[in-house]
């Protein structure tokens, strides 16, 4: 009984969890600029982010160690270096959007500037990161997050014709401005699989202290989570399609897509907007930094845990909140919240294939996963998927010159 | 047992079971006309640098004397301390007689002063 209210817990927090600056950012932009049209990239990220987070889960169940620590026991240091540094700095760029998402959400409500907002609001992340247990970010923060679901009511309440969004599931020809659609398309791929999700996952559940007995849950909250989160950008993006389309408004920053609450929740539709971007960013910012503290404690064998005394895992603790600090020096340069989190997104991308490529290996190892290895269809998809993203990162750059704006 | 498949970058634990880092390097002996002899196995930041790049082994080692944290670093253990199992390395020491607790320790001790505790 205690593993099934466990799953539960688990899918209704990613839900909660899956909306963040990215996600939103580039979900309003593809529908006020497209329409129902890039309706199909969210489902195909969603499955691309379920399959990996499986898989991550999967290997630390089995193995007891997350992606990170399981690349330097099978690819050496080298390796393992090589990917820190380049999981650090994409951390850093998530991280310096998210909190400006944050900021912008609480300039939304106040009026005050975002930047004044920034030492705030990583104060209060620093606070979370340091009082708080790893249920109380994951759960608390992922609970929190259900006020996202707000998108959704108002997609349902604007009744968006369903051939239209049936039409938009399948992948179609833009009937304008090509580059900018691929850019979008891409950006979406790159906002919903986060590489720091892979060892944030892992993390947890080795936190959670996961066994072969877990690997039933874990298919469930990685799929059915995971999908349905992905529910709450399909929605963000149907309302930015029937709201912000007609008018015209091209999203070259969240403040510009804050009224696309507005037709269904009049005036409480600003504040809940910017409640759910400022919860959804607040709690992908505390997850990042902490991922920060897991990937170097786990890659260099420093003790860790979020369910640990800060003052016992001190390394790790200390790694966390340098990138925490880091973020806020990166973030008080004053740049444009949605402009950090495309040029994020957009280096997701190009370093995803280097990211995914050792978990195909790890997969097919039976010192890691024993008899679970990946099937023939487990691995054609992640061959895929490395494939597709090499593509994606060779065309990213360009699109991001060209269709970026 | 093969040296870089079941030691190198391998966890490391104590006898107490408590982490001291990772396998960072093994040290061997070049013997005339015999095969190499393993002489022990080394943790710390020092000798990880050192493979990544000479020069930047050489430029943490200064760090690590400039901030006084080098006492008893870089850790060796004697090979014959050593047991391997699943991919995870034991070492017959205690972690508090080698140094591979000096920088948490020093980092401790400042979080203390830093929160008053």
């Amino acid at each position: 009984m205690k593993r099934i209210a466990n799953v539960i817990l688990g899918v209704v927090t990613s839900i909660g969890g899956f909306a963040e600056a990215g996600s939103l950012s580039t979900s309003l932009q593809a529908g006020a600029e497209f329409g129902f049209a890039l309706l199909w990239t969210i489902p195909l990220a969603a499955l691309m982010l379920a399959m990996l987070l499986e898989m991550s889960g999967r290997l630390s169940a089995l193995s007891g160690r997350t992606y990170a620590a399981a690349v330097r026991d099978r690819f050496g240091a080298h390796v393992q270096c090589g990917m820190l540094v380049v999981e650090l700095l994409l951390d850093l760029l998530l991280l310096t959007a998210e909190l400006g998402g944050v900021a912008v959400a609480v300039e939304l409500v106040t009026g005050v500037a975002f930047h004044w907002w920034l030492v705030p609001v990583a104060i209060a992340a620093g606070m979370l990161l340091w009082l708080g247990t790893f249920a109380v970010i994951e759960d608390g923060l992922g609970l929190l997050g259900l006020v996202t679901l707000v998108f959704a009511v108002v997609a349902w309440r604007l009744h968006p014709a369903m051939p239209q969004i049936a039409a938009g599931l399948l992948p179609s020809k833009p009937t304008h401005d090509a580059a900018s659609y691929a850019f979008i398309a891409v950006s979406i791929v790159g906002a919903t699989v986060s590489p720091y999700l892979l060892n944030f996952y892992a993390s947890g559940a080795v936190e959670e202290e996961w066994t072969e007995r877990d690997l039933w849950s874990n298919r469930i909250t990685s799929f059915a989570g995971i999908g349905f989160g992905a529910l709450v950008s399909v929605a963000a993006l149907v309302c930015a399609a029937l709201v912000l389309a007609p008018q015209h408004v091209k999203v070259d920053s969240l403040e510009q897509a804050a009224s696309v609450l507005n037709p269904i929740l009049h005036s409480w539709g600003v504040p809940l907007f910017a409640l759910a971007l400022g919860i959804g960013c607040f709690g992908a910012a505390v997850e990042i930094a902490l991922n920060a503290g897991y990937v170097a404690a786990q890659g260099f064998g420093w003790t860790w845990g979020a369910n640990k005394h800060r003052l016992e895992t001190a390394r790790f603790s200390v790694a966390m909140t340098l990138m925490l600090i880091a973020g806020l020096i990166v973030a008080a340069f004053g740049f444009n919240p949605m402009r950090v989190t495309l040029i994020s997104v957009g280096i997701a991308v190009i370093f995803m294939p280097i990211v995914v490529l050792p978990l195909l290996v790890l997969m097919n190892d039976d010192r890691f996963v024993k008899s679970h290895r990946n099937g023939p269809i487990g691995n054609a998809a992640l061959a895929l998927l490395v494939i597709l993203g090499a593509l994606l990162a060779v065309v990213v750059v360009p699109l991001q010159v060209i269709g970026g704006g | 047992m093969e040296l870089v498949r079941d030691v190198l970058d391998k966890l490391v634990v104590d006898r107490h079971g408590h982490a001291m880092g990772r396998i960072d390097a093994i040290v061997l002996e070049w013997r005339d006309g015999a095969a190499p002899l393993v002489r022990s196995v080394a943790i710390g930041p020092v000798p990880l640098a050192h493979r990544l790049h000479p020069r930047l082994g050489y430029l943490v080692g200064r760090l690590e004397r400039w901030l006084e944290l080098s006492e008893r670093r870089p850790i060796q253990v004697p090979f014959s301390k050593v047991d391997v199992k699943e991919m995870r390395v034991m070492v017959n020491v205690t972690a508090g007689e080698t140094g591979s607790n000096n920088v948490e320790l020093a980092l401790r001790a400042f979080l203390r002063r830093l929160t008053w505790k």
